[in-house]
């Protein structure tokens, strides 16, 4: 049985890790800390912006790879994008994604913007800012960082991006998450909702403030554990509603975390969290093992392939010091780093080059030098760490995370079984 | 560096260092066990990376008591911020000047089993008795209802004594193990069936006279106290043999020597050091075996499916869960991961009188469950956790060695 080690569990390790174990690899899936899926907003982007706005991502995406050679969808194309997704919808099923991965949804954020993405939670599909929607936006009194104000006032007064205008209002409703509590925040009101007594109270609150006709928004809080709670609430409001994300903890995001976490362990992959991969060992231009700095000293992770699945700056994957070096901090891998400043003084101006900074693969995903051969005949690497996107901006990172982390497993998977059969052939 | 200057080392150093990696994301908060059934704490990421900029030796948030120190923060942080550890070393410096006689009694784990071995039926019969649990928790502040160990009539030294020495040659050399007090007086089959584990796979165990970790006192604040008690015992497990592997079947006592005593308290000592690297989790030790090739796996099938809960102080040493995959290698077990955080005791925290409701709503979800999966038997790594457990779900709550033992045909 080949044996691999992922480092990194946002979505693409989460994902590489099932599609390995359901395989038939033994893998352990290695991370310091939480992934980064709950801290975004539970939804799959693909390409939102290309720069300008996005209505058909997986048909813009090959234009848009012709125009940045450089880019991970360059090689990741429209098909490896829609594999990915794919699985995905798959592994999660309707009840927390659903979509298509050829059409964008324009849904409200928590700032009253409207932002681009493509797979949602279906609690959000009801949010979808096209010209004549009538919105009621609803917040609650003790939860911060959501103001119905702000975000009713921001839809009302843009132009679609489909052209056209929606109506949106803002209402306020003062309702305690538990007893005492002042200022909630968004996971209190979650837990608080999977009770269906407390729901049956919160939709009754809200439907007195709903009229004739109106969608209803409101912050991502309906439900933790029960994923049907928002249909629960719609259903006793007798009105739609949607779920408008908020900044971290994101209840959408820690739904879907929670999920692939729990598919990983079924599939037999042993969760080891908490510890940093410190050190590596390699020989004849293979990675041997890595070393885990847990508590009482190091210990070694044998592996057949290593999927290196660690995100970028944002989570220490990679590391720049105050005179702009940058280092990959697991195996010390050679970066492609761009000409030139790193970072140019226009805060609102162009994409800083910095964030375009990462490893570069073949299409098998191994990791190469910069234009060159592959570091090592088994490393492998998926996500935000691959180099040539600046995935915020143009909203691309789970697409690209998806679609390279499958590529990566299948291409792992494939190399273990023609091993195998060159083994059985020579015995 | 001796037993003042780790609180001195808490009161100015305190886990500073990482304070400043936190981006303030609120990972943390959704792994809190506590913030999540009580208002009472804020939260670790409140308490610890964002109170710690106000504290100038005093605490500002009296909420941090409310911390029960389990971990799973900075287990789950990804920036690397020790906020657990902030949290403890707070707390300690919060309550130096009042600390209650009764977390000071608490915490004394060795003194109980020593006072209580001698007249166990005695003992036990006197913890069920409710009008004087009553009397204990208004003068010590003791929960009424908080579950006790039960008191054998046997320590692990006496039946080391009287039993008959096993007649297979040790082939695989000697290892040192480790009991903990409560291994030693309260949970002693776990010790005896870890022992005849070991001594069936061709390894000598040493045994050497041992005390306690200090992980109640450490736990409690107390670290002048701790700092003596584990140092003693990292005297009397180094006593058995230099370099050996050491080997622990209590979860909790393991990490306490592995890094809080550390990490938390600041102890800066060789021979910690020494011990904290040698010594290995018994279910990690038998996985480290299999992972090298040298565990036999004929196991006998046992029929079970049940829960098993890993605690948190063993989560916290960051090597995942090996009792799950040595469970994975018994033909026949499904153990059912538990899934929860923590049992709600974290060691002395769910006897107290005020946490005690706190404990016993963390520990809910998990005695739902075994009731649930199987309400006659679960497992769990830890002694305190296992009395919480028993107590909370009724089902018989066991160390997993219970199951390699007996798939090795040992009972």
């Amino acid at each position: 049985m080949t044996r691999v080690v992922v480092i990194g569990a946002g979505v693409a390790g989460l994902v590489a890790a099932i599609r390995l174990a359901d395989g038939g690899a033994r893998v352990a899936l290695l991370n310091k800390g939480t992934g980064g899926l709950q801290l975004g907003q539970g939804t799959i982007d693909i390409l939102g912006y290309s720069p300008d706005r996005v209505e058909r991502p997986l048909e813009a995406l090959q234009a848009f790879a012709q125009a940045n050679p450089r880019h991970p969808y360059a090689t990741l194309d429209a098909e490896c994008v829609r594999a990915g997704t794919g699985y995905l919808q798959e592994l999660l099923g309707p009840a927390l994604l659903v979509g298509d991965p050829d059409v964008n949804l324009q849904l409200p954020t928590a700032a009253g913007a409207i932002r681009p993405t493509a797979l949602v939670p279906p609690s959000m599909a009801a949010g979808g800012c096209v010209s004549g929607a009538n919105f009621v936006i609803v917040g609650l009194r003790q939860l911060k960082d959501f103001y119905p104000e702000l975000v009713a006032g921001n839809l009302a007064r843009t132009d679609l991006p489909g052209g056209g205008r929606l109506s949106a209002r803002a209402a306020m409703l003062d309702f305690p998450a538990r007893e005492g509590e002042v200022d909630s925040n968004a996971l209190t009101y979650a837990r608080a909702l999977d009770d269906p007594a407390y729901r049956r109270r919160f939709a009754r609150a809200v439907k007195a403030l709903v009229g004739e006709g109106e969608t209803v928004g409101l912050p991502a809080v309906l439900g933790l554990d029960d994923h049907d709670a928002w249909t629960d609430i719609a259903d006793q409001i007798g009105a739609p509603v949607f779920e408008i994300p908020l900044p971290p903890p994101s209840v959408p995001g820690l739904r879907l975390n929670r999920a692939l976490t729990a598919r990983a362990k079924t599939s037999g992959v042993r969760m080891v969290p908490g510890s940093k991969v410190t050190g590596f060992r390699a020989s004849g231009g293979s990675v041997n093992s890595v070393q885990l700095a847990v508590a009482g000293g190091p210990r070694d992770f044998v592996a057949d392939a290593f999927l290196l699945a660690t995100g970028g700056f944002e989570s220490g994957a990679l590391h720049a010091d105050s005179y702009h070096n940058v280092h990959e901090s697991v195996f010390d891998l050679p970066l492609r780093i761009p000409q030139g400043h790193l970072v140019h003084g226009d805060y609102w101006g162009d994409p800083q080059p910095l964030f375009t900074l990462g490893v570069e693969t073949e299409p098998s995903m191994l990791v190469r030098h910069p234009d060159g051969d592959a570091v090592y005949d088994n490393l492998y690497a998926a996500g935000g760490i691959l180099a040539g996107a600046t995935r915020w901006q143009e909203k691309s990172g789970e697409g690209i995370a998806l679609a390279s982390a499958v590529r990566a497993a299948d291409s792992i998977l494939a190399t273990a079984a023609s091993v195998a059969t060159s083994q059985g052939a020579a015995s | 560096m001796n037993a003042h200057e780790s609180l001195e080392f808490a009161q100015t150093q305190v886990a500073r260092a990482s304070l400043d990696h936190c981006v303030k994301c609120t990972i943390c908060e959704t792994h809190c066990p506590v913030s999540a059934v009580t208002p009472k704490f804020t939260g670790p990421k409140f308490v610890g990376p964002q109170a710690e900029r106000f504290r100038h030796g005093e605490s500002v948030d009296h909420s941090l008591d409310y911390c029960s120190s389990c971990g799973a923060c900075t287990l789950a942080c990804p920036q690397g911020v020790n906020i657990a550890e902030l949290n403890s070393q707070a707390r300690a410096v919060m309550k130096a000047d009042h600390m209650p006689l009764r977390d000071q009694l608490v915490s004394q784990t060795t003194l109980m089993g020593m006072a209580m071995t001698p007249v166990a039926p005695l003992a036990n019969a006197a913890l069920q008795v409710k009008p004087l649990r009553t009397v204990i928790e208004k003068v010590l502040g003791l929960h009424r209802d908080a579950p006790m160990p039960k008191a054998n009539t046997q320590t692990i030294t006496g039946w080391l004594k009287k039993r008959k020495k096993p007649v297979k040659a040790a082939t695989r050399g000697p290892v040192v193990f480790f009991h903990g007090c409560a291994g030693g007086y309260f949970e002693v089959e776990t010790s005896k069936k870890s022992i005849e584990v070991l001594e069936y796979l061709g390894y000598e165990v040493l045994v050497p006279k041992q005390g306690c970790c200090g992980l109640a006192q450490q736990s409690n604040g107390l670290f002048d106290g701790a700092t003596d008690k584990v140092l003693k015992l990292c005297d009397e497990l180094r006593s058995a043999g230099r370099d050996l592997t050491i080997i622990s079947s209590s979860g909790s006592c393991t990490g306490m020597l592995k890094h809080e005593a550390h990490e938390i308290m600041g102890v800066d000592d060789s021979r910690l050091k020494d011990v904290g690297t040698r010594i290995r989790d018994i279910m990690e030790f038998l996985l480290e075996l299999d992972e090298a090739g040298e565990l036999p796996t004929d196991f006998a099938e046992i029929p079970l499916t049940a829960v098993y809960h890993a605690p948190c102080q063993l989560k916290s040493q960051g090597m995942g869960q090996p009792a799950l995959e040595i469970l994975k290698l018994i033909p026949g077990v499904e153990a059912v991961e538990s899934e929860a955080t923590c049992c709600g005791i974290a060691g002395t925290y769910g006897l107290k009188k005020e946490k005690y409701d706190i404990a016993q709503a963390v520990g809910r979800p998990l005695f739902d469950k075994i009731k649930r999966v199987n309400p006659e038997f679960a497992m769990c790594d830890t002694e305190t956790c296992r009395w919480q457990i028993r107590k909370g779900s009724g089902a018989q709550v066991e160390h997993p060695i219970f199951l390699v033992h007996q798939a090795y045909g040992l009972s």
